[in-house]
């Protein structure tokens, strides 16, 4: 079955020259989409990369790149907002480039669609009551 | 037939009294009409729940035992004003927290003091024969101190432009961070909710109107700061900031669900107050301006990355900026509100059900009018 899963995957300057999209591609037939690629001075870097392909060739591209020495994690719950802080002033929802936040057009409050998400961290400096948070 | 306060006040304290908010009442007036609307319709409510920089409260502490006055003061590390008497202050929704990590400030105290919380009280002053001391460190909680007031200067501001940025980089502003080359565009106004919008020319607000302010019962009391008449109208209603309103209310009736402290990334503190006005349909007139909607109410975009004159782009109407996206020159624009519509809305519910069961009469206003025409003063630099 065809699914859809996002990932975070940490590198050390021993791995960091490794290209995982090409494992991902040429050994489990997935498509890799690179939502955020960053490499800092000390040679680490951090990745966040969407995968589309079958189910069971998703979780044994997991294993690969785990044993390879990758820490890869999958995002489950990305953008977290704390309902209690949030007033639906819809601030947020301008800023987002996927169209994850929206207003609905009759409630006129905030309708997150997770899967959408893309990590990016846009919105979180958007938010004036600090009620969204990014934990990846 | 027009009819009166006292009517319409009787007619609440029986429980008879008909209720509808500025957004229900729309779609009476089309099917029935305003001259018949207005027969039925004893009150129509607003509600606006939206930043608004101009605000604060006056706190009077009690004295201590020996006294102090108090010339520099601190709310869990937010400087107060210290020029008022002993233990009197005003505290700026703006102030900012002293604390390095900053994004608190005044309108956090001031909700945080609503919310029933502990507040920090740290206080210096000169030391006089009347006054020995020089210090105090203590704790204070809103049931503890005498007086605790709002006294918002420049509240429900009537329309305001729509902000957007033309320029290579994100700009933070009041009007929140705004993308490069018009990705999104921000607006405040609750449109056909909004108090001002609903009687745009004060027919019926003025100063002692009995309002919703942040939860409790508050009052209309002066034209606000920077009110001004000057401004093109369509529809009968302002496109662009004009009119504007002082409030005050005791905030041991609030409730800390309608006045937030707002932390703007890049500009600063603002507060979020929750406002309901009632209109008393005394009339056809006063009915057909309550009957304004969100397609016939509009604002003019403005670019926030300029420094200075900002000339009007485009214009929208309010229907069109809350479907989440406006067209400019072919190109599509993300928009969004700075204020809560469903927090005006709930406002505005929660002021219809006060009335509704007899717990909020109308206040007439007092006979001072507001001004009929006013233009604002340039701030001048000279010499001497």
């Amino acid at each position: 079955m065809m699914t859809e899963k996002k990932f975070k995957i940490n590198f050390t300057e021993s791995n960091v020259q490794d290209s995982v999209a090409y494992i991902l591609v040429s050994e489990f037939d997935l498509r890799p989409n690179i939502l955020k690629a960053e490499i800092s001075g000390d040679g680490s870097g951090v990745m966040i990369l969407s995968l589309v392909g079958d189910e069971e060739k998703l979780v044994k591209a997991e294993e690969r790149l785990e044993e390879a020495g990758f820490d890869i994690k999958e995002l489950e719950k990305r953008i977290h907002r704390d309902e209690c802080l949030c007033w639906n002033c819809g601030a947020c929802t301008s800023i987002c480039p996927t169209g994850c936040i929206s207003m609905d057009p009759k409630t006129f409050l905030i309708n997150f669609d997770d899967s959408k998400c893309i990590a990016c961290g846009a919105c979180l400096n958007s938010c004036a009551v600090h009620a969204l948070g990014l934990h990846i | 037939m027009p009819k009166t306060y006292e009517q319409i006040n009787e007619k609440i304290r029986s429980g008879k009294a008909v209720v509808y908010t500025a957004e229900e009442v729309i779609d009476l007036v089309r099917s029935n009409g305003a001259e018949k609307a207005a027969e039925e319709v004893d009150v129509v409510t607003t509600g606006t729940f939206g930043a608004m920089c101009s605000s604060g409260a006056f706190v009077n502490f009690g004295h201590s035992s020996p006294p102090i006055r108090m010339t520099d003061i601190r709310l869990n590390d937010v400087p107060v004003d210290g020029g008022l008497a002993a233990v009197d202050t005003y505290i700026g929704a703006t102030a900012l927290t002293t604390n390095s990590k900053g994004g608190y400030g005044g309108a956090h105290v001031i909700e945080d003091l609503i919310a029933g919380k502990k507040i920090h009280l740290h206080a210096w002053g000169p030391g006089t024969d009347c006054y020995v001391r020089k210090d105090i460190d203590t704790y204070i909680t809103l049931d503890d101190i005498n007086d605790a007031y709002l006294y918002n200067p420049r509240n429900c501001y009537q329309n305001y432009s729509i902000a957007t940025n033309t320029s290579d980089r994100t700009i933070y502003t009041y009007m929140g961070k705004l993308l490069p080359r018009m990705k999104n565009a921000t607006y405040s106004s609750a449109g056909q909710l909004s108090p001002l919008l609903n009687d745009p020319h004060l027919e019926t607000i003025g100063m002692g109107t009995r309002i919703f302010l942040g939860g409790g019962e508050g009052y209309v009391a002066w034209p606000g700061t920077q009110f001004k008449t000057n401004v093109e109208e369509v529809n009968g209603v302002p496109v662009a900031g004009a009119r504007t309103l002082a409030l005050i209310g005791d905030m041991k009736q609030m409730d800390a669900k309608y006045v937030r402290g707002l932390d703007i990334t890049g500009y600063g503190i603002s507060m979020a107050v929750g406002i309901g006005i009632p209109i008393p349909i005394l009339n056809k007139e006063i009915m057909e301006r309550c009957a304004i909607s969100d397609d016939q109410i509009f604002a003019d975009m403005v670019d926030y990355s300029q420094p200075v004159d900002r000339p009007p782009m485009a214009r929208y109407s309010y229907a069109q900026l809350r479907t989440g996206k406006v067209e400019y020159n072919g190109k599509h624009i993300r928009t969004s509100s700075m204020s809560s519509y469903s927090g005006a809305r709930d406002v505005a519910n929660r002021l219809k059900d006060w009335i509704e069961h007899g717990e909020f009469m109308l206040n007439k206003p007092a006979d001072v009018p507001f001004p009929k025409e006013r233009k604002l003063n340039k701030l001048e630099e000279r010499r001497c």
